[in-house]
């Protein structure tokens, strides 16, 4: 994928999420967190991806071609994902994908939560309106 | 000895196993008491003895899943193992309290298994060595503090309605703070490419080395900042304590309010002086002037609070404003400061909400100003509160004295004149709240006013009594016997300023 598009995409997606949250309703809000927490994932699997990147399964003979992607060595500079000159790189990094699955788990839970917190809001006090509910202040 | 190897897991599996398994229980409610407390004395006494161990043998690594250093760490520090410590005494004595304050109903569905997973939260943000780790047990903490402030105690006057609109404040704002975290640490991840807090520390200092630090790496440390400053609730980032807090039922409030806002100096302490040194020179007088602003404007808030619960939330924001100076003042003196500051806060507060919870329950208000005259009847409750406020506000036999004392002399050793005179003049302001709060509640005549509920005389029960016996005998030890504390602090502060003992016990050691 290119690389500016992935860029400009992932600023939108922040850009409409934050709008989403500056909205005064209930459920927008909830939206709004979860198109963040979307944002948030796209930028960690960016930060692993490569031109050209293959999938990060790695058997048999290909085992040996890694590149410098798991070479962990200071003395020939830093590495994984910041890549040193010289070295190709064959496949993308694995790990953000974990990462990535671990925060699309979370953001999953939150979400739900949030969202019976919005119908749970809306019972007791009757609006999805932020700026009616407002009862704590002093 | 060898069991000691295993005790940072322990600390995180226990609760979370018995966050699971206490709802077995939810039928025979006197069980399922005696297994939580006993839990949680089990979780306090490990947490000592991983304490002595540490100060005994050096930093404690564990490898989860034996994966070496690309692996998950916990790493056991004299730092993590004390805040440890810390949280583990203060969630013991809530759980005793909250055995008698707590509805029946609450009590027997939900609040174990969530106190459980604030439990298992708190102790893995302080022993992870794993920032992407770090993030997860935030999560885990908010997730079940945000379950425990919607349930009911018997002093809690805040209605339903209230709780939830609470909440969803404190889960929306968490959810951006927590996002802006991650955030963070995918930019720390693409930047240096590990995870591992020690290992960024090393390969940063090679890149500084090297002169290649990349500008965005002020960046990173900015956000984490304003992710840490916004847990600890530092001046612009405060304003969600006074509505949040107050509205949980009061063992939440103590927890809250005395360790969960303690996490974001925490993290500080831990993320920006192991691996944002390089930003620190950029960081500190920005640390000062904001915790300079929370000081003043937690005070100055507080002065103007008739809400008893809501006075003391604001009371939270101005001290944290005081730890948080003496982490941005940055010498090893200043931070033994913070850190002394950080306990005897943690303590005193956690005490005088849970004290705060029994008078409100009595009083059947939160107004201060319809109470009055309750020494008469509770003596006992009296005393605990001004032993409290004494701390707080800093008055001799407490351990509140030392912490003001050596953060003001580690201030002026370290030639800040004008943010010690100004914390000095704040200092004075929580002296008269405090002392008109304690004055305007226990002293005079029990006041003849129209509200219905009126002042009950109902003796605290023996569970509740306890534990504020216990925390107030804390006070007292750390107000005559400062020097234990003093002496742990300044060796976590001399850690804290040199991270290479840390930093070789995580990445140089022998692989299993």
């Amino acid at each position: 994928m290119n690389d500016t598009l992935l860029s400009v995409s992932i600023a939108l997606v922040f850009g409409i999420a934050t709008f989403m949250i500056l909205r005064r309703d209930l459920i927008r809000v909830a939206i709004g967190i979860t198109l963040l927490s979307h944002a948030t994932n796209m930028l960690i699997v960016s930060t692993g991806a490569f031109l050209g990147g293959r999938t990060p399964i790695i058997t048999g003979d290909k085992a040996v071609s890694t590149g410098g992607t798991f070479i962990d060595d200071l003395a020939t500079g830093i590495l994984a994902p910041v890549i040193p000159d010289g070295i190709e790189i064959a496949y993308v990094d694995p790990l953000v994908q974990a990462l990535t699955l671990t925060a699309i788990v979370i953001s999953l839970a939150t979400t739900a939560f949030l969202l019976i917190l919005c119908y749970r809001l809306y019972q007791e006090q009757g609006t999805t309106d932020v700026s009616e509910i407002r009862r704590l202040k002093g | 000895m060898d069991i000691m190897q295993h005790v940072p897991i322990i600390m995180i599996i226990l609760p979370v196993f018995f966050a699971a398994f206490t709802v077995l229980f939810r039928s025979k409610s006197g069980l399922q008491k005696a297994l939580n407390v006993g839990v949680f004395a089990l979780l306090f006494i490990l947490s000592l003895r991983l304490l002595s161990y540490v100060w005994d043998n050096g930093i404690l690594v564990y490898e989860v899943g034996e994966w070496g250093k690309y692996g998950i760490l916990l790493v056991a520090d004299l730092l993590g193992a004390g805040m440890v410590v810390l949280s583990s005494l203060i969630s013991l004595m809530a759980m005793i309290y909250a055995t008698d304050y707590m509805d029946r109903k609450a009590l027997d569905t939900t609040f174990f298994p969530l106190f459980n997973l604030m439990a298992a939260g708190l102790n893995g943000i302080f022993l992870t060595g794993d920032i992407f780790n770090m993030f997860v047990f935030f999560e885990i903490l908010v997730l079940s503090s945000c379950g425990l402030i919607v349930l009911t105690g018997r002093g809690d006057h805040t209605k339903m309605a209230d709780k939830l609109e609470a909440i969803f404040k404190y889960l929306v704002l968490n959810m951006v703070s927590i996002t802006l975290m991650l955030v963070a640490i995918a930019s720390l991840y693409a930047t240096v490419g590990t995870l591992n807090m020690a290992d960024i520390a090393v390969k940063v200092s090679y890149l500084a080395e090297a002169g290649t630090l990349p500008w965005h790496f002020h960046v990173i440390a900015m956000i984490l900042i304003v992710v840490f400053g916004y847990k600890a609730s530092m001046f612009p980032l405060h304003f969600w304590l006074a509505d949040v807090h107050p509205s949980a039922p009061a063992p939440i409030h103590a927890m809250l309010s005395g360790m969960v806002i303690k996490v974001g100096v925490y993290g500080i302490l831990r993320v920006h002086y192991l691996i944002f040194n390089e930003t620190m020179f950029m960081l500190q007088p920005i640390l000062i002037l904001l915790s300079l602003i929370t000081i003043a404007v937690g005070a100055t808030s507080a002065i103007g609070q008739y809400d008893l619960k809501r006075m003391l939330a604001y009371s939270s924001v101005s001290q944290i404003g005081y730890v948080l100076l003496g982490v941005g003042m940055g010498t090893a003196y200043a931070l033994t400061a913070a850190i002394v500051y950080l306990v005897n806060h943690a303590v005193a507060k956690s005490m005088l909400f849970l004290a705060t919870g029994e008078t409100l329950y009595h009083a059947g208000t939160k107004d201060i100003r319809k109470m009055g005259g309750f020494a008469k009847s509770s003596p006992f409750l009296g005393s605990i509160f001004l032993i409290g406020a004494m701390s707080i506000a800093g008055l001799p036999p407490t351990g509140g004295f030392f912490s003001k004392l050596v953060l003001f002399d580690a201030g002026l050793s370290s030639e800040y004149y004008i943010p010690v005179a100004i914390a000095l003049v704040f200092a004075i302001f929580t002296l008269f709240y405090l002392f008109r709060t304690w004055l305007a509640i226990f002293w005079g005549e029990i006041k003849d006013t129209d509200n219905a509920d009126g002042y009950t005389e109902r003796k605290p029960t023996v569970a509740i009594k306890v534990a504020l016996a216990l925390l107030a005998c804390v006070v007292i030890y750390m107000g005559v016997y400062p020097e234990h504390l003093l002496s742990l602090s300044g060796t976590i502060a001399d850690q804290l300023l040199d991270p290479q003992p840390y930093i070789t016990a995580v990445l140089e050691r022998s692989v299993r």
